[in-house]
């Protein structure tokens, strides 16, 4: 577990002092902050398209955080020969990946912390929101953003131990983009009864592999109250598994690829 | 003395559009505990990659490999042994104090103590709080040692361990090496800069092409060379009657002065004897080593064009 940690908070401290990612994270932030100006709707318009769109600033920065944090994780090792020095040591190549995984989480985890402390604190300055409940609420889109992004970073890291920076951005780019976007798409053309069944388990089979990122998009409850999850904490509960459970599929998966890989 | 590290027919291949192209090819050799070994060779001869294999950072595509009696890959190795590559990059934000103890942490050490008294020995004391950024070359190359010598390695393997250094780094990094045959541990450098490797190494092997094409002891390897005798007031008639005397030898004369260019192991005494004898004056006598880069040239020369290819 030693060296796990030691190699996690190692890729904390890089990952924090990368300019690219520092820039992305200052635009996200001036974003952040300058919502409530972009806004010339009514105030429960206001109020309503505000969250949408900080909570979407939140988490696109996020996502090309992620993206671009995990897509030369491995690679960057291996071309700066850091990783032989690390290799030769008594640590093996799944200790090695799990670790910088994990310090790629942590070193989300305060990046999307800081984004969250920052819309909290525009909330209640500049939109005098004081209501606790209110805010807390607000706290729980970012929280399951967390997941989806930590699951991100696994696809980010998946890939890496077997195609370039380049392609694995598209790569997982892509793969966001689909478990985002057309998730809901294939779930409805698997169930559609005019489909043949060819093409209903095609359809099945691509929305089960793909990751549902679309499911941790839990903003729409929070900006439309109406459309009531019966019981949050189970649902928050289920997604967080199904992420894990992703997250460690897609580790084990990439661990096998990067074992025999020559390096 | 056993061994350190033993080798048998270990070959590394890999697919090209050419063909299969054998990077490291049935490679055979043994390196004994506590001796600083040589494993000298061009650009991509195949020497990094031999590391590789034996630290278990590449697979062998076939044949076999021990270090310290156990098969290579195995992790519990690493924890008596250490790697510097070469041209080695280290995490820039961090200290050299930090640094160390980050590797440290790999071996589950926490001794801070131990750290700093490493930087110590490579005489970073003063420099283990600036950034590894603000490092020269040579400091990182020191910063590097420092690390290879965290667990107490029985063996250390030393990837070209002073190329692009100054003479003055070259010299304590020369010396550090030199120390850790002292405290008996097993030096295994893996070098082209052969004055360097002449000086300090017990034993060498030269590998061309993936190939080893010599091995031995340095003196063995150096023994063979040449002397130079000069001599005044000598007669073209005794040169004459040298060249005629010795087959093995170049005889020069000019306006009195002889110079006889001959094998180290040929009979110097009969030459000297022959001097007297016309009452000529030996002015030097020169003795000609035989250098490493002598047996490096003629040994990948030799080969060749013999076996396409070549590594990193």
């Amino acid at each position: 577990m030693k060296p796990i940690m030691a190699i996690a908070a190692t890729t904390v401290g890089e990952a924090i002092r990368r300019r690219v990612l520092l820039v992305i994270l200052l635009v996200g932030l001036f974003f952040v902050m300058a919502a409530p100006g972009l806004s010339v709707l009514s105030a429960r318009q206001e109020l309503t398209v505000l969250k949408s769109l900080v909570l979407g600033v939140i988490q696109l920065t996020s996502a090309v955080i992620a993206i671009v944090l995990t897509v030369y994780m491995l690679p960057n090792e291996i071309e700066r020969r850091t990783i032989y020095t690390i290799l030769s040591k008594p640590v093996l190549r799944w200790q090695f990946l799990v670790g910088k995984y994990l310090g790629a989480v942590a070193a989300l985890g305060i990046m999307m912390s800081l984004m969250t402390v920052v819309m909290l604190l525009m909330f209640v300055i500049q939109v005098q929101v004081r209501d606790f409940n209110r805010l807390s609420e607000l706290v729980q889109g970012p929280a399951m953003f967390f997941v989806q992004m930590s699951l991100l970073a696994a696809v980010g890291i998946f890939f890496s131990t077997f195609v370039s920076p380049l392609v694995n951005f598209f790569l997982t780019g892509g793969i966001y983009m689909m478990g985002s976007l057309f998730n809901p798409m294939f779930e409805t053309m698997a169930s559609n009864p005019n489909m043949s069944g060819f093409a209903k388990n095609a359809a099945w089979l691509v929305n089960a592999m793909l990751p549902n990122f679309a499911d941790f998009n839990i903003q729409n409850r929070i900006i439309n109250p109406e459309s009531v999850i019966q019981n949050p904490m189970v649902h928050y509960m289920n997604l967080t598994v199904y992420g894990l459970i992703y997250i460690a599929v897609l580790l084990i998966a990439g661990i096998l690829v990067f074992d025999r890989r020559e390096v | 003395m056993g061994s350190a590290i033993v080798t048998n027919s270990l070959t590394k291949s890999y697919r090209t559009r050419a063909g299969q192209v054998n990077v490291v090819d049935a490679l055979s050799l043994e390196v004994e505990e506590g001796e600083i070994f040589g494993f000298l060779g061009p650009n991509g001869a195949g020497k990094t990659t031999t590391i590789k294999m034996l630290l278990g950072i590449i697979y062998p595509t076939s044949g076999e490999g021990y270090v310290l009696g156990k098969e290579i890959g195995d992790i519990e190795v690493h924890k008596v042994i250490s790697y510097l590559p070469e041209r080695p990059y280290y995490y820039e934000h961090m200290t050299g104090l930090e640094l160390l103890k980050f590797y440290a942490s790999l071996f589950g050490i926490k001794d801070e103590a131990k750290c700093r008294d490493l930087l110590e020995k490579v005489n970073l004391h003063n420099d283990m709080t600036k950034a590894i950024s603000q490092y020269s070359k040579g400091m990182q190359q020191r910063v590097g040692l420092a690390q290879s010598l965290l667990n107490d390695p029985k063996l250390l393997f030393l990837d070209e361990p002073t190329a692009g250094l100054d003479p003055i780094a070259h010299t304590e990094i020369r010396n550090l090496i030199l120390s850790f045959r002292d405290e008996g541990r097993t030096v295994f450098i893996s070098s082209h800069e052969l004055s360097e490797v002449e000086r300090i190494c017990d034993r060498v092997a030269i590998i061309n092409h993936g190939i080893i094409v010599a091995q031995g002891r340095l003196d063995d390897l150096l023994r063979g060379g040449r002397i130079e005798i000069i001599a005044d007031e000598v007669s073209a008639a005794l040169a004459d009657d040298l060249r005629g005397k010795l087959k093995d030898a170049t005889v020069s004369h000019h306006e009195g002065r002889l110079i006889v260019d001959m094998a180290e192991d040929s009979d110097q005494n009969a030459i000297f004897d022959a001097i007297r004898t016309a009452k000529g004056k030996v002015v030097s006598i020169i003795p000609r080593r035989k250098r490493l880069e002598d047996i490096f040239v003629e040994s990948v020369k030799a080969k060749k064009g013999e076996k396409p290819g070549g590594a990193a």
